[in-house]
């Protein structure tokens, strides 16, 4: 479909910024979980992609095989996944925190692929949607269209992102995560078995990825493949956002958002995966510091 | 630039290999070295003291080309080598050790060596026999040979810092930068340190020690270069720079207590 | 000595090897190309990835640029070239992608090279199924050719080849340089290595032996659409290959990828999604109990049989 003509094309150009936020917000929680792994734990989770497809399917499948509408879902959803990700930590990803980072890479690759698989087997390689009865319900401002669900999904982002601020600044275990991140003697200083406390940081990533999973589902399709795509933009956003604060990983998911927006409008949809990879080449040589420093 | 009087005036005899005018360096605002000038004649030994974060290293990285400064010159043999790459400050004859001793970890003794042959001075032997056999000799030389197949991440502290040694001494140094490499060794091991440094001079080397050991750098040095916040406070004379109550009061006075 | 030995062996399997042909079922030598191409990604992979220390997951592109270029050279109506000369255009196109990609994105290190890597992949078949003359997302159909035996050799020949380099890059001043930035990056630049022309070397070395992997695949199963031309998961089958065998050791990629390959074979016959969970699984426990890949367990000096295990985890758990 091409653009409105001439009167239309502010209210247009209005419509896919909101539409780009509300997208962004859910793109910026896709991203928290990754950011906090990558800050904490020095682990960049290649199969953080494929979590966010889980988190999806488990919403899925509460919804339609349970009754249990999306939104309410959720909760059921992170805490599954926080319970898969703190196993996984605990019993595999510690085994090889130490070796280098071109191993964590690897594993988390081959863990990508295995769930990946293992879901293509269990949920079939089908497209799914999670379709409550309110899927297709908006609200009008100013002549823009603002959908509820995405609207849902953005005030819910926020709330986790607030959510994981308080996480790491008020609280005690936050405090020893931050410790953590330093070093790993400062963790123990707060009393914690590093063990533990690695476990329990990504089995938070984990629950954020199935938050943004089940999210993803209501406003777009559900395949075993999602994966890989969505790893690659939540490693984007959390360039862009920095891995120091929750909500500037939110900000960096809406700037992505907007940006694979606009460039659906003026430069067709094809390019919208294009665009994350443009942005991410940018991003890396305009802000390279980092990047650099990074062994 | 403050008004600094040199405690010693007397200009170095020789000819100048290293020329520094004027550098600075700023990280995200704060100066760390600051209008920073020297000069080192060829086959001298110079000491570069001053306390934990007077710009010592960062110095040296700017020297060996891993830093850029904002300000100033330097000239190599009265070379700009300001635009400059690592490498290519290499194969000048710059050559420098690192403070967290960086061997290839898992490489053996004799291969970390082999590289410094193979890439030095010159762009390094490009025959690889020759290189190893070079290697063979340096590591000879800084006592390491009963280590040779060792790999490197399994040598322990006094091993490591011969490796580097040889590591440096293998690229064929004109100018050779040592960024504390006395640091955690016990006395006796500083003096073999001292001897092995005395007799890479005595292969024409023109050496640049960075060094927190005072009695290293009094037996060492022929000229003493001392920065505290950056700044250059005092230069020359061991005997004399060592005394001056600036030197005493920025860095041995803190030191003694 | 050891290695010479192992050179004799090598001989001997390939002189065995260029007999295959006169002795297989179709079905064998299907199997057989792809196994031998399989191993020649692996085996390009291993010069950036094992060599160099920067892993790429991207290596497709140069794959699907190969097969793209082959494909183009021979098929478009003002050209009509014959299969050699697509072969040279793929490797320009590859090589080409890999200067001017690989000035940027060799700066970067670690997760960002990587990532940078997976998504150059994914834009890649996203620009190509745009571009008219690559037939845009339907593809291309190539001239129909039976020769599995031409395809079986040229692959042969391109794999020995692609050895031949590793291994010399083994013995050389290049892949000590090389090795030195695996090391410390940091380090290899002050001690004189050239770092930015020795990566990039390693890159384009990478992508030619991919291209032509790419470029014999096109002819030999005359159509390719953007979907398999740039097939992310041809990404993950090299790289476990080159892990799974021994990362930065000559023969390693190799008996990695056979194995697998023949594993990969025998599981796709029955389910096919099961052999790609496999692979997963491999590359899990692989980098949990064998790190440095077989060649390391059997070659190395450290413990035999379990010991050998339990000494990796205890070196590399928290």
């Amino acid at each position: 479909m091409r653009p409105a003509e001439q009167g239309g094309s502010f209210v247009l150009l209005a419509q896919i910024l909101v539409n780009g936020v509300l997208l962004g917000g859910l793109y910026g929680l896709m991203a928290l979980g990754m950011a906090l792994v990558w800050g904490v734990l020095n682990i960049v989770n290649l199969a953080h992609g494929a979590m966010i497809m889980l988190g999806g399917y488990a919403v899925y499948y509460l919804f339609t095989g349970a009754g249990i509408d999306p939104f309410l879902a959720l909760p059921i959803a992170i805490v599954g996944m926080f319970v898969f990700g703190y196993l996984l930590q605990r019993f595999v990803l510690n085994l090889i925190v130490r070796s280098a980072m071109l191993n964590t890479l690897l594993i988390t690759f081959g863990l990508n692929v295995v769930i990946t698989y293992l879901a293509q087997l269990v949920f079939s390689a089908d497209f799914r949607t999670i379709n409550p009865s309110y899927a297709g319900s908006n609200v009008q401002v100013l002549g823009i269209t603002v959908p509820l669900v995405n609207l849902g999904a953005f005030v819910i982002a926020l709330v986790l992102a607030g959510a994981v601020w308080l996480l790491l600044n008020k609280l005690p275990l936050g405090r020893a995560i931050r410790a953590t991140a330093q070093n790993l003697v400062a963790a123990r200083l707060y009393g914690v078995d590093p063990r533990q406390l690695y476990a329990v940081t990504f089995g938070i990533g984990a629950a954020l990825a199935g938050a943004a999973g089940g999210l993803y589902g209501t406003i777009a399709h559900l395949t075993p493949y999602i994966g890989a795509s969505l790893t690659a933009k939540s490693f984007v956003i959390a360039i862009i956002g920095g891995l120091a604060n929750p909500f500037g990983v939110i900000l960096g998911g809406i700037f992505v958002g907007v940006a694979e927006s606009l460039t659906a409008l003026y430069a067709g949809p094809t390019y919208s995966d294009v665009i994350s990879f443009g942005l991410l080449v940018v991003v890396l040589v305009i802000r390279p510091a980092r990047a650099l420093r990074a062994a | 630039m403050s008004a600094l009087a040199d405690t010693t005036a007397k200009a170095p005899a020789g000819r100048t290999i290293l020329q520094a005018e004027g550098i600075t360096k700023r990280f995200a605002g704060l100066v760390s070295v600051n209008q920073v000038s020297f000069e080192m004649v060829e086959n001298e030994i110079l000491g570069l003291i001053g306390p934990n974060g007077a710009g010592k290293t960062t110095l040296v990285n700017m020297i060996s080309g891993t830093l850029k400064p904002n300000e100033g010159e330097l000239r190599f043999e009265g070379q700009p080598i300001d635009a400059l790459a690592p490498y290519q400050r290499a194969h000048l004859g710059i050559c420098r050790t690192f403070q967290v001793m960086k061997p290839f970890p898992g490489m053996s003794v004799l291969e970390n060596v082999t590289v410094g042959a193979l890439f030095g001075r010159n762009g390094g032997e490009k025959a690889t026999g020759k290189a190893r056999e070079s290697a063979r000799e340096w590591i000879e030389f800084t006592g390491l040979s009963h280590r040779i197949e060792a790999k490197a991440d399994s040598l322990g502290g006094p091993d490591r810092k011969r490796l580097e040694f040889a590591k440096a001494l293998a690229m064929g140094p004109k100018l050779l930068l040592l960024d504390e490499v006395m640091a955690g060794l016990n006395a006796v091991e500083v003096e073999e340190v001292i001897e092995l440094i005395k007799k890479m001079r005595e292969r024409g080397v023109t050496i640049l020690v960075i060094e927190h050991v005072i009695k290293a750098i009094r037996s060492l040095s022929d000229r003493v270069l001392v920065l505290n916040h950056g700044e250059k406070i005092a230069e020359g004379d061991p005997a004399v720079v060592l005394e001056d109550p600036r030197v005493v009061e920025a860095y041995l006075g803190r030191r003694r207590q | 000595m050891k290695q010479s030995v192992s050179i004799i062996l090598a001989l001997v399997v390939v002189v065995l090897l260029v007999f295959v042909p006169w002795v297989a079922s179709d079905v064998m030598m299907q199997f057989a190309i792809d196994a031998l191409l399989l191993a020649v990604l692996a085996q390009a992979w291993n010069i950036l990835g094992g060599f160099t220390g920067y892993v790429s997951f991207g290596n497709s592109v140069f794959y699907g640029l190969g097969t793209y270029g082959t494909a183009i050279a021979m098929t478009n109506k003002y050209m009509q070239l014959p299969f050699g000369v697509g072969i040279v255009l793929g490797i320009v196109l590859a090589v080409l992608c890999a200067l001017v990609i690989g000035l940027p994105i060799l700066r970067l290190r670690g997760p960002y090279f990587a990532i940078a890597t997976l998504g150059l992949s994914a834009a890649m078949g996203a620009i190509v199924s745009n571009i008219p003359i690559a037939g845009s997302n339907i593809g291309l159909v190539l001239p129909l050719i039976r020769a599995d035996t031409m395809f079986y050799e040229l692959s042969l020949a391109l794999l020995v080849a692609c050895t031949l380099t590793v291994l010399w890059i083994s013995k050389s001043r290049f892949g000590m340089g090389l090795v030195a930035i695996r090391e410390d990056e940091d380090a290899a630049g002050t001690m004189g290595i050239n770092t930015t022309a020795f990566k990039i070397t390693a890159l384009v070395l990478s992508a030619l032996f991919t291209a032509v992997a790419g470029g014999i695949h096109a002819y030999w199963i005359s159509f390719i659409d953007p979907a398999s031309a740039f097939d992310p998961t041809l990404n993950v089958r090299m790289v476990i290959m080159a892990v799974f065998g021994g990362p930065g050791t000559v023969f390693g990629p190799l008996v990695g990828s056979f194995i697998l390959s023949a594993v990969y074979e025998y599981l796709a016959s029955s389910i096919s999604t099961a052999a790609a969970l496999l692979f997963g699984i491999v590359i899990v426990l692989a980098v949990i109990f064998m790190p440095r890949g077989l060649a390391n367990m059997i070659g190395g000096v450290r413990g035999k049989g379990p010991r050998y295990f339990l000494q990796n985890i205890r070196e590399n758990r928290l």
